[in-house]
């Protein structure tokens, strides 16, 4: 105890009588989870494509099957399991008639959307006593309008917009060049239609929506995208955009068995429901909870990756909770890369395994979005280490 | 970066040999050195990695660990008991000597050996002897002071209060006799020159938890390295005016040990209690020309 004692004299800064203090050393339970248990949920691998602009970018003439397809087979082809193997998929989508029926079982968790070919203003089959109640109501409240709802409540000026945004440009386009999302983007060969109707066949393997170039002033000169008088600006959003992205999720008792590399552990996830009108907030909610969960802390965790979807609400989440400014987007974020919303909360999956396994050491990270209607989810993910 | 793996063994000291310059000791300690015994670990590294030539075990940690600087085959370490053992690789049965007057790692007792110095007021940390003058020795200790000895006087020629926290390491400038370096619990570095003790020559801050151990770079006046609880290796030069040139950031456990190599410019050696001992030269330091002085 003796020793003990010495080492933890060494831990605590005020104490400099060394080990003839009477600093108390008492067992606490330790907060990291067992690294290795049967029944863990754990990422085997994870891809994405690259992410184009709607209607003018890269995949505007691809269907997002094509899309799909692409994603998925390569993070098979990469581990060799064979589609046989597979228990379950699971398909998100957001604009898609009858989304996800189609792709059921070959992967787990599959992200797909093409918003250059399908349109956001149309909600389908609702009922009409939606009308009659508020928060229903505030269901169909456009994304823009509750951006500029946080900005206004919050206080979060265009100006810190501008800059958050700046931010997640130079941060996506010095990863960009410094070749980080290589190991992420699995290359798609695709048809494009150009501007006199000719098609042409490309491979598509870079993100086409980062701005290099973005500068303060450029985003200062922007008009409100949602209101007249509003801080939310088309470079202070996330872009619309075609993507789709896999992760290979399964019990590591499988993944074992089957002589499957692991990538991650899932250790921890929360949804959470947050006012509609505000809906953007609603990481400042699910974060603390996965993270009560897992028995984390903020302080644990090396790298958040927390969706974009307004300069405002990404802000706002991440003073709210405290979150060193280095550890959020540290490849950026929705605003420089874009947001094919279905597809958005694997890509960051992939985004974060990848950075914690750059960065070598065992290390927790979380991904978290807000969710239109009302709601946040976050997840906290464990790298093993190297 | 090369990397060699102890498994249920936490380093706690490394050295490389004086000799030669792919030889290299670590002495650590089993169940972090808390409890249970201790190995010292000879080992050997070239271009494809580092492989283990001859291991010792004692029935205590091994806390630290140095070359004899004029026998190749031979190494001392101190062990928990607050014994001293005498190493001989050649040897494989165990110690050529146990030398054993200290009655526990951290405390001074009865003169058995040449000489005992007293003055220090609380466990003395480390010690060291000065490159440049023969007689001279200086030790950190967790009363705060620095203290510089030397060995004809049984007291100390200099005493520095050198931090407002235990001390954990020192060392010496390879380059000027007067240049000495500590490192202490309230994670800041301190350059002193020993003609001008009434405050630093430059203050480091960089680590987040104590620094464990530092070493002055064998082949520039200005460079040093350090190893933290914070599970960092950092490399300074002091006479910048940002002064952390280099994070390491590549163990997941307490940085103990850390050596620079006298032969290969600018190579390091460190070990940690996540089980491994590394071998490598930091980015920063590769592109320098060693000092010609």
């Amino acid at each position: 105890m003796h020793r003990l004692r010495v080492v933890s004299g060494h831990l605590s800064p005020q104490n400099r009588l060394g080990p003839y203090s009477h600093a108390q050393i008492a067992r606490s339970e330790c907060s990291a989870s067992l690294p290795v248990a049967a029944d863990d949920i754990v990422v085997v691998h994870g891809l994405r494509t690259a992410i184009g602009k709607a209607k003018r970018g890269s995949f505007k003439d691809t269907t997002p099957d094509e899309l799909l397809s692409a994603v998925m087979s390569a993070v098979l082809r990469d581990v060799g399991l064979s589609p046989d193997k597979l228990g379950d998929v699971c398909v998100g989508n957001v604009l898609q008639p009858g989304a996800g029926a189609l792709m059921v079982r070959v992967a787990q968790f599959l992200r797909v959307e093409s918003m250059s070919l399908r349109s956001v203003g149309n909600p389908g089959d609702v009922s009409s006593r939606l009308m009659d109640n508020a928060k229903a109501r505030d269901c169909l409240i456009p994304m823009g309008i509750t951006s500029e709802n946080v900005a206004e409540r919050f206080g979060i000026s265009r100006e810190k917009q501008d800059a958050f945004a700046l931010s997640s440009q130079q941060k996506a386009s010095k990863a960009q060049e410094r070749g980080v999302f290589q190991q992420e983007i699995t290359p798609l060969t695709t048809r494009f239609v150009d501007e006199d109707g000719k098609e042409r066949t490309i491979v598509v393997s870079k993100d086409d929506g980062i701005r290099p170039g973005t500068t303060v002033e450029g985003l200062a000169k922007l008009k409100p995208a949602f209101k007249p008088d509003g801080s939310t600006t088309a470079g202070n959003s996330s872009q619309v955009s075609d993507g789709a992205a896999a992760v290979l999720l399964g019990r590591r008792s499988m993944v074992e068995a089957l002589n499957l590399p692991v990538m991650g552990v899932l250790r921890a996830c929360a949804v959470v429901g947050v006012p509609p009108d505000l809906m953007g907030i609603g990481p400042a909610y699910a974060i603390p909870a996965a993270l009560r969960k897992s028995g984390l802390s903020v302080a644990d965790v090396d790298v958040f990756e927390i969706n974009e979807a307004f300069a405002s609400q990404a802000a706002y989440c991440v003073e709210k909770l405290g979150i060193p400014m280095e550890k959020v987007n540290p490849n950026g974020g929705a605003i420089a890369l874009g947001h094919p919303l279905g597809c958005t909360g694997a890509r960051q999956v992939v985004t974060l395994l990848n950075e914690l396994k750059r960065r070598g050491k065992r290390a927790y990270g979380v991904v978290s979005m807000c969710i239109g209607t009302g709601m946040g989810a976050a997840a906290v993910f464990e790298y093993p280490g190297n | 970066m090369k990397t060699f793996r102890c498994p249920s063994r936490h380093g706690y000291a490394a050295e490389i040999s004086p000799f030669l310059p792919s030889r290299l000791a670590c002495a650590a300690s089993q169940h972090y050195g808390i409890a249970g015994c201790g190995t010292l670990l000879v080992l050997d590294q070239d271009e494809g990695g580092i492989k283990l030539i001859r291991s010792f075990d004692w029935n205590d940690g091994l806390f630290d660990v140095t070359w004899s600087e004029n026998n190749e085959h031979v190494l001392v370490t101190g062990a928990g008991d607050g014994s001293v053992q005498v190493w001989d690789t050649a040897n494989p049965r165990g110690p050529l000597q146990v030398l054993k007057e200290h009655t526990q790692e951290w405390d001074l007792e009865r003169p058995q050996s040449l000489c005992t110095f007293r003055g220090h007021e609380g466990v003395v940390y480390s010690t060291v002897w000065s490159p440049h003058v023969t007689s001279c020795f200086a030790s950190a200790s967790g009363d705060g002071t620095l203290r510089v000895w030397d060995v004809k006087m049984g007291v100390s020629r200099l005493v520095i209060p050198a931090h407002n926290a235990e001390i954990l390491s020192c060392d010496w400038c390879k380059y000027d006799q007067n240049v000495l370096v500590t490192g202490a619990v309230d994670c800041g570095l301190r350059v002193w020159d020993l003609r001008s003790t009434r405050q630093p020559v430059a203050e480091l801050l960089g680590h987040s938890y104590a620094i464990r151990r530092l070493k002055f770079s064998p082949f520039h006046r200005t460079l040093l390295a350090s190893c933290s609880y914070d599970f960092t290796v950092r490399i300074w030069d002091f006479s910048r005016p940002e002064p952390l040139l280099e994070t390491l950031e590549h163990h997941t456990e307490f940085v103990c040990g850390l050596d620079f190599n006298l032969h290969i410019p600018n190579q390091v050696v460190d070990c940690a209690w996540d089980e491994t001992v590394k071998v490598y030269i930091p980015a920063s330091l590769a592109d320098l020309q060693p000092c010609a002085d």
